[in-house]
């Protein structure tokens, strides 16, 4: 019985290996490896993404009971009640100015600070780190350092400005109306400017050392290499970034509704929040739906528009 | 410096290579530090606030820097409030994200590099209108369905909602990254025997590690920084994760701002510490994308 276990083993180990081929053979056929990497992102995405897109756009024809119960068909008169809203307009309006006023911050600091740290200079490390830290820092939680900063007794922003002389006593940024927009956007550059420096950093740094150095040679001065050899290849990035960050802007719930839950008057109630009130303290979820679908409808809009006209695939691969 | 005399170009309105570079320098430091202050101010104010004892954080005569040190906030914090809980939430829900994200990323990623697919352009521009999804425009259906699926106030749940947001750019860059590995590698793997599975399991999964590893850092930045969803799905006080839990510190008559500013320094460590050794990844990630 002994002298059989070494080829018992034997027998075992060619039947694993066969096991192990029969399922590698498996695992690589066409069909099967579809269904294995394919598939599941698919059903995932299905699930989470196009599914609450789905039942989104068909609540918004109808009157959903917020406690449950049935939906009732009422065809397109919200969209019809939503453009005869002024608070409506007014916010996707709002929505407009808060990301294009973030925009023109986020892209001039970002690509400013991106130029600044792709340059050979001491703890190159740490400084890029402080310098990407911004990106992972929570909205939210950088809001809630914003407002002790402006707190308008013991803030240390309100502490400068007396001390300087600007203002008597502190401002309440996040709730006068005139400053709260302005203030919301400055809060909220802070950290998006960053994913600008990200991208831009990313794209500097894939810029051949040679491409600079040829244009030194046909004595090309630090401007002209910038217009002749950055510039050029930044274009592409920057075309994605416009169009990222303002769609990411225009959707922005987070900062704004912690910093200033719409403002007094609602002077900072942008498209979302407009969204987020309806759906959840009027349990208009119906009304809330019309309005996502619109936003949803107006940037599909605006991206296809923007790929149309400008194209920035061409710009993406310069190389 | 020493040896002006000879530069000829010294004296009236020209200046000589070296100063220029000199200048050049002095600007690039100087607008570096002044980048550096507008990032590190915040972050150094709420480290000093919460170090400082309240009547010294609650005065109308602040100073720059703290006269006294105390832990105390951070022990209130800690022992006082949910805090531990929600820190805890964030760091499970953050995981359950980031391994979501990557697994259903890279095969994804794989399978669309490499397999012929015919639906291959709409799939790409369904994910492109990944980007346009409002988060309030799923958080409004997700409630529903979630509160139908009982999955509202579980972990699960935000780590399914938070995937659909991370899903989309993470699905682009793996599949961005394939492609730049040449598929020739696994080719040649074939010819020496290897099935077409264990061609991608020994060869291309490798090589995409870098991709993976980016995909793992904007994952968690994704969730770490997520409020609106958790807002929308997370009713229930114990199930919060920080981002939201620091509302209800909030809610008080009184605000604890020293508190607040240690939940606050506390949730940006292990930002910090993810940009500092993975920066290059971040960067590699955004480069693909790109």
């Amino acid at each position: 019985m002994a002298s059989n276990l070494p080829t018992q083993r034997a027998a075992i180990q060619q039947r694993l290996s066969d096991v192990r081929e029969f399922f590698d053979e498996l695992l690589s056929n066409r069909k099967v490896m579809i269904t294995f990497t394919v598939m599941p992102v698919l059903i995932l995405f299905l699930l989470i993404n196009i599914f609450p897109i789905v039942w989104a756009i068909t609540a918004s024809f109808f009157q959903v009971p917020p406690y449950g119960g049935t939906w009732e068909w009422i065809g397109i008169d919200q969209y019809i009640d939503l453009f005869a809203l002024e608070a409506f307009r007014q916010s996707v309006w709002r929505s407009v100015v808060f990301a294009s006023g973030s925009l023109l911050i986020q892209v001039t600091f970002g690509l400013g600070l991106a130029l600044l740290v792709t340059q050979d200079f001491k703890f190159k490390r740490l400084i890029r780190a402080i310098a990407f830290l911004p990106y992972l820092v929570p909205m939210a939680v950088f809001g809630f350092i914003a407002i002790w900063m402006t707190n308008t007794r013991f803030g240390i922003i309100n502490r400068i400005l007396i001390d300087l002389g600007i203002v008597d006593s502190g401002i309440a940024f996040f709730s006068t109306e005139a400053l709260v927009m302005p203030a919301i956007i400055i809060v909220s550059s802070w950290k998006f400017s960053i994913f600008v420096t990200i991208m831009a950093v990313a794209r500097l740094q894939s810029i051949p050392d040679s491409h600079y150095e040829a244009a030194e040679m046909c004595g090309a001065g630090a401007w002209r290499k910038f217009r002749d050899v950055t510039l050029p290849n930044l274009r592409g990035v920057l075309f994605i970034v416009v169009l990222l960050r303002f769609v990411w802007m225009f959707n922005k719930f987070d900062i704004i509704w912690v910093l200033s839950h719409g403002g007094p008057n609602d002077v900072a109630l942008t498209a979302p929040l407009f969204a987020y009130e309806t759906a959840f303290q009027q349990l208009n979820i119906g009304g809330a739906s019309a309005v996502a679908t619109m936003l949803f409808g107006l940037l599909v809009v605006t991206a296809f528009l923007y790929f149309r006209v400008l194209e920035p695939s061409k710009g993406v691969r310069v190389e | 410096m020493s040896n002006q005399t000879e530069s000829p170009m010294m004296d009236s309105k020209h200046i000589s290579y070296r100063q220029r570079r000199q200048l050049k320098r002095l600007v690039h430091y100087g607008l570096l530090s002044m980048a550096m202050v507008v990032i590190l101010f915040p972050i150094l104010w709420t480290f000093t606030t919460s170090i400082r004892p309240t009547q010294d954080v609650q005065t109308r005569d602040v100073t720059l820097l703290p006269t006294q040190f105390t832990l105390d906030h951070y022990e209130a914090l800690l022992l006082n409030t949910e805090f531990v809980t929600w820190l805890v939430n964030s760091i499970v829900v953050a995981a359950g994200v980031c391994a979501l994200t990557v697994v259903f990323a890279t095969l994804g990623g794989y399978g669309l590099a490499r397999l012929d697919l015919k639906f291959k352009q709409t799939f790409a521009r369904g994910v492109l209108l990944g980007y346009m999804f409002p988060s309030i425009l799923l958080g409004i259906p997700m409630y529903i369905m979630w509160r139908d699926l009982q999955l509202l106030n579980s972990r699960l749940g935000l780590v399914l909602a938070e995937t659909a947001l991370a899903l989309p750019f993470s699905l682009w860059l793996m599949w961005n990254f394939f492609q730049s590995v040449p598929y020739s590698l696994e080719e040649s793997a074939q010819m020496a025997g290897a099935t077409r599975f264990r061609a991608f399991v020994d060869v291309a999964l490798p090589m995409a590690r870098p991709g993976m590893i980016a995909v793992v850092v904007f994952a968690f930045a994704t969730s770490w920084n997520e409020y609106t969803l958790a807002q929308i799905l997370m009713t229930d006080q114990s199930n919060y994760v920080i981002t939201i839990g620091l509302d209800t510190l909030i809610n008080d008559q009184l605000i604890p701002w020293g508190e607040m500013m240690a939940a606050t320094f506390i949730t940006l460590l292990p930002a910090f510490l993810l940009v500092y050794f993975l920066q290059k990844y971040l960067i590699r990630g955004f480069q693909v994308s790109g």
